[in-house]
Order: structure tokens, then C-alpha cells, then sequence
């Protein structure tokens, strides 16, 4: 958690402030823009969604009624998974939208994870990141919220209840089924032939 | 005991199942735990993201905090009021060009006249024909 997300943990009052605010932002934005890159498929759309999130928690600050954050950084993550989920549901709808472009993509996202030791763990880390990208459409969006919750940001099932206004054992069922539907790429995530 | 199946370490992995004390018995199935953890971690390292990208989205973010908190609301109506007077423009237009095709009074009058001397309303002719042997 950074400097700024103490503070507005403390209850400073301090949130309002422009440039705490640009402080907090800075440290928490590309978590957030990876999250909701990783909920939306699309960098754009991700790019659109972080702002949203940031703007609406700048927003939410500024109401009077506001009161303490116990935890900021779980705060907008929430705020960031509901943007998204907003934006996936009114998706259903838009037939006209245009496909992601892969050259932008790539412009704004290098895939492999930069603690990648070599080559060949980089070039699989890849094409496992583009199935599972496409494997995480067939999911609901609930079930997508939570998978990615447990999967990229391996938060705990309480973590993830509460994020999403859940109970624990609902969580649970939807992180069952998720890995029940991504059965097969989970599988060659790490039960790799000869992959030691 | 058991060894762990794919399915239980898939489902330990993603928080669905406990650990039991097996693992810490069998030393084969706690060294394959160990591989899925690390693998995992490199699966699930955060990518890289452009540093240039990531400026442009926060003045994007300060330019829209700057801006008045109502004036994309007002900018939404602002574009519906337009498209209707474009709406409105256009139908005007298309009536000017197309009007609607006008009688003379005199047309008018002689049609009311020979309404007026008829016996009955010309409406009726088609029931006579049903009775018409």
C-alpha cells in the first residue's frame, strides 16, 4: 500500500487533495489498468475503464457524506471490477464494436512477465496469457471477476467476497465453476508434458 | 494415503480445497505443490506496461477531474437537442420539396355536390352487389 493509501487509510482528509490523490492514483493505476485489462480483453476499453475507476473514486471522495476507507487499495479494486462489469454487461449489446488492435495492444502491453528468466518460459508465458485471455470470455461475468481476482492478483476468498459483495461460499461456487469451464488451459498452465 | 490428483492441486491453487496433512507427508506431492507455486508465480507476473502509456492516462485522468462534474451529462443533451433539429430540419425539407397533392375549391365543391345528390353513400354499392342475382 502506498504513502497516499495510508493516509487515506488514517482518515487523514487529505483524499481531496489533488496531489495526494495523484500520488495514491500512481501507485494503485497500473494494478488497476491490468486488472481491468485482464476483465476486458481490450487495452482500450481497460484504458477507458482505469479512468472511470479513478474518477469515480476522486468523485466518491469529494461527497460530504463520504466516510473513512478501511482499505483503500481494496476499495478501488472494487470500484475498478464494478466499472468492468458494467462495461461487459452493456457490451452484450454493442455488436457494432470494433475488435482490439493488435498493434496498439502491443504498444501499451509487453505480455511477458517482466521476472521471466529466459526465452522460452517468456514465449509460453505469452501464449498462455492470449488462451487464457480467451478462455476467460466463456466464463460469466461473476465467474470472470472472481477467477481473475484469485488468479492474477491471488487474492483470498474472503478478499474476493468482499469485493465483490459476495458470501464466501457463493465465491466459491463461482471459482468452481470457472476452473471446471477453464479445465483444459489451466491444465496446460501447469501440468506441462516433460515441463519440469 | 492418497497421492494428490491434478484436480486437487488445480483446486488448492485456486483456494477450493484445504490443505490436508498429506502434503506433509508425502514428500512427492509437497514438491510437486512447491513446482505449481513457483510456476504460477511465473505465469501471473504482472507484464509490462509503457511508461509513456501510463503518463497519457493520468493527464487524461486530471484533465477529466478538472472538468465541470455535469458537463458530459450537459454535452449528452446538448447532442440529443441537436440530432432532433437536424430531425426537424429534415422533415421540414422533405415537406417543402414533396407537398402533398392539393385539390382546387372548385374540384372540392362539385365532389361535395354529387355526395350530396347521391341517394346513398357510395360506400354501400359493394353490399347490393351480394344480393344481385
Amino acid at each position: 500500500m502506498g504513502v497516499m493509501a495510508d493516509r487515506l487509510a488514517a482518515g487523514v482528509g487529505t483524499l481531496a487533495d489533488t496531489r495526494e490523490f495523484g500520488l495514491w492514483m500512481a501507485s494503485e493505476q497500473k494494478r488497476i489498468f491490468l486488472l481491468c485489462r485482464r476483465m476486458l480483453d481490450d487495452s482500450e476499453d481497460a484504458d477507458s475503464a482505469t479512468q472511470d475507476a479513478f474518477l469515480k473514486a476522486w468523485q466518491a471522495l469529494k461527497r460530504p457524506e463520504f466516510n473513512d476507507i478501511v482499505d483503500p487499495h481494496k476499495w478501488v479494486t472494487r470500484i475498478a471490477i464494478n466499472t468492468c462489469l458494467d462495461r461487459l454487461r452493456s457490451r452484450r449489446w454493442q455488436f457494432w464494436r470494433k475488435r482490439p488492435n493488435p498493434i496498439e495492444e502491443t504498444a501499451i502491453l509487453q505480455l511477458e512477465p517482466s521476472g521471466a528468466p529466459d526465452a522460452s518460459d517468456q514465449l509460453f508465458a505469452k501464449q498462455i496469457s492470449v488462451r487464457l485471455d480467451g478462455a476467460l470470455k466463456k466464463l460469466s461475468l461473476k465467474q470472470r471477476a472472481a477467477f481473475t481476482l484469485r488468479h492474477y492478483e491471488d487474492r483470498s476468498l474472503a478478499e474476493i467476497a468482499e469485493i465483490l459483495g459476495l458470501n464466501v461460499g457463493t465465491v466459491k461456487v463461482h471459482l468452481f465453476r470457472a476452473t471446471e469451464k477453464l479445465r483444459e488451459e489451466l491444465h496446460d498452465l501447469y501440468f506441462r508434458e516433460g515441463r519440469k | 494415503m492418497n497421492h494428490w490428483t491434478e484436480i486437487d492441486f488445480e483446486h488448492w491453487l485456486y483456494g477450493l480445497k484445504e490443505q490436508d496433512p498429506h502434503l506433509n507427508e508425502c514428500p512427492d506431492c509437497r514438491q510437486e505443490m512447491e513446482r505449481l507455486v513457483r510456476e504460477r508465480q511465473g505465469i501471473t507476473a504482472q507484464p509490462q506496461v509503457s511508461h509513456e502509456f501510463l503518463a497519457a492516462q493520468r493527464r487524461a485522468i486530471y484533465r477529466r477531474l478538472e472538468e465541470r462534474p455535469h458537463s458530459r451529462v450537459a454535452m449528452r443533451w446538448v447532442l440529443s437537442a441537436a440530432m432532433l433539429l437536424v430531425m426537424l430540419f429534415g422533415f421540414t425539407i422533405q415537406r417543402w420539396r414533396h407537398p402533398g397533392q392539393s385539390i382546387s375549391d372548385e374540384q372540392l365543391f362539385s365532389d361535395l355536390a354529387a355526395m350530396d345528390q347521391r341517394a346513398e353513400p357510395a360506400a354501400i354499392q359493394p353490399i347490393h352487389g351480394l344480393f344481385q342475382q
